[in-house]
């Protein structure tokens, strides 16, 4: 039997726009346009628009909402903001993950706090249902509903250092909008009736949930808007972008930039393992001593006491050559002994080494004349913990490539500059 | 994907693979390279991996690489033989491939070891219907 995948509301413009379909997370998603080099390279330099109404969203509400996130998430909500660890707060949103109690991961999740006992959790494609379901199995006693939104929201990511300068076009009262809105905040809701102090509104109407978020690395928004929304949202900051050089994107640019971002793609980077030791301590509640959590939650035990140490590291090649994790591909040390798996493996089509450090086309010390071939990237799964530095070889089936551990990969990314500087 | 195949370039003048590769003869030398339908479906090509000048190959044996953004995929000769030249400036520019599949993305030439395996390679009509499945 073949299950039929599901499509966006954007499906007939990608079509008609020439996407290169393919089937991801069960929806039949652009992987690219005409060129994923083109896309990958607009959002370093000005700006892409993506599809991601795949993702799901689930709104968790009533008195006890707190409470069960608190219960089931990994991020502790009551101290997560600022170097302060101060409590989250309506209009702020935070990165963590659903985890078993074995510590594995079930989902990666951004939490919104909307208002008082009002959460919005964004997952993966095709996971609106199983992490409602674990939500609602959670529940016991407590007072609070769990309601898969994910067919009545549709989502769309405008990322790249032109992004505020293309949505100052198309929405009401912009400046007071985009102004004060720092990365991991949102403002408005996709709720014609949801009261909020700063309503966001595009011109012609339409409510927004707009999130200074994405999946990029680079600075950039996240949209949520009513799914019947969709197509206007996306034909009004398309119209406003394309004269600045706003390139519609496919999930081959967003695999690539968020290779390089260092950001983790679910159920590949993270899994059915203990979500420790990995490049995403601050998805993890972890006290100033680093050897316990500030909150108990799902999971904690195992992660603190986790069986053969298994490190999740960044790595990035001499070139731009890969090896195919669907070989599959191995990591071994510089002896040649295996040590461990490569998890994802991309090209990161905007950076280059130059004298063996690693330039960006948004670099301000760029070669003159620097045109980037291309630099692979990704992470491995391996059974030590090695320093930044350190040589592994990778293997498939067809090469053996060189790359070093790293503790980042693309320079010069835009995600956390201030949007004072990006209007 | 992203054409249909009426909207692909499919010459007259060239024979195709059913890993579509083409060859087209030249004097005493093969030509080979990829089609346009292989290069639309790979997407943006980054890296060739090609063989060196004087190595020989039999029929359908795994002569290089083709990288593009998501993949790597092995490149097959059409026939058997030895590489005569190889086509250097795709090393610099491999979107040539992609922007010029039957001309300046050529990938080498080849003195055949056995010229009738050039004859059992499909015309344009058979590889347009083996496409369409």
């Amino acid at each position: 039997m073949t299950i039929a995948s599901k499509k966006t509301r954007l499906h007939h413009w990608h079509v008609s726009n020439g996407a290169k379909m393919a089937v991801f997370g069960g929806y039949s998603m652009p992987l690219w346009y005409s060129s994923a080099k083109n896309e990958h390279l607009a959002v370093l330099i000005r700006a892409g628009l993506f599809d991601t109404g795949h993702m799901a969203a689930i709104t968790v509400e009533g008195p006890d909402a707190h409470d069960l996130l608190q219960n089931c998430f990994t991020k502790d909500l009551d101290a997560c903001l600022g170097k302060i660890a101060a409590p989250i707060r309506e209009g702020r949103c935070v990165y963590g993950a659903f985890l078993t109690p074995d510590g594995g991961v079930i989902d990666d999740s951004i939490v919104y706090k909307r208002s008082e006992g009002r959460y919005l959790v964004v997952v993966n494609a095709g996971m609106g249902a199983d992490i409602s379901a674990h939500l609602t199995a959670q529940r016991n006693s407590r007072n609070v509903t769990v309601t898969d939104m994910t067919d009545q929201l549709g989502k769309i990511d405008i990322q790249g250092p032109l992004a505020a300068r293309i949505l100052a076009r198309i929405l009401t009262d912009a400046h007071r909008v985009l102004d004060a809105m720092p990365y991991f905040s949102f403002k408005g809701s996709f709720d014609e009736k949801y009261p909020v102090s700063v309503a966001v509104r595009l011109k012609e109407g339409i409510p927004l949930l707009l999130s200074r978020t994405g999946y990029t690395g680079e600075f950039g928004f996240e949209l949520f808007m009513a799914a019947d929304r969709t197509s206007a949202v996306w034909n009004a900051l398309f119209k406003a972008g394309e004269p600045l050089g706003l390139a519609a994107c496919g999930l081959a640019a967003r695999d690539s930039l968020r290779g390089g971002a260092v950001l983790p793609l679910s159920h590949q980077d993270i899994g059915p393992w203990p979500f420790i030791n990995h490049p995403w301590p601050f998805a993890l509640p972890f006290n100033a001593g680093g050897d316990g959590f500030t909150k108990s939650f799902i999971g904690d035990r195992a992660l603190l006491n986790a069986g053969p140490p298994a490190y999740t590291l960044a790595f990035a090649g001499q070139d731009l050559r890969k090896v195919s994790i669907h070989d599959p591909a191995f990591a071994m040390d510089v002896s040649g002994t295996r040590i461990g798996d490569v998890l994802t493996c991309v090209t990161d089509m905007g950076i280059d080494r130059v004298n063996g450090q690693i330039v960006s086309v948004a670099s301000p010390d760029k070669p003159r004349e620097f045109k980037p071939r291309g630099l692979c990237c990704g992470f491995i799964k391996i059974d030590r913990m090695l320093p930044a530095g350190q040589k592994v070889r990778l293997k498939d089936n067809r090469r053996t490539i060189d790359v070093t551990i790293v503790d980042d990969i693309r320079p010069n990314r835009t995600a956390r500059c201030k949007i004072e500087q990006m209007l | 994907m992203t054409k249909e195949i009426k909207e692909l370039n499919f010459p007259e003048d060239v024979r195709y693979t059913d890993d579509h590769e083409w060859a087209k003869k030249q004097g005493d030398v093969i030509k080979v390279g990829i089609t346009d339908y292989a290069q639309d479906q790979l997407g943006d090509i980054v890296f060739a991996e090609l063989p060196q000048v004087g190595d020989a190959f039999e029929k359908g044996a795994e002569f290089g690489t083709l990288e593009s953004v998501k993949a790597v995929s092995e490149l097959y000769l059409p026939v058997g033989g030895e590489v005569v030249t190889v086509n250097e400036e795709i090393t610099d520019a491999p979107e040539l491939v992609n922007n010029d599949p039957y001309g300046g993305g050529w990938m080498l030439t080849l003195k055949p070891s056995n010229a009738g395996e050039f004859d059992t390679l499909m015309d344009r009509e058979a590889y347009i219907a083996k496409l369409k499945g």
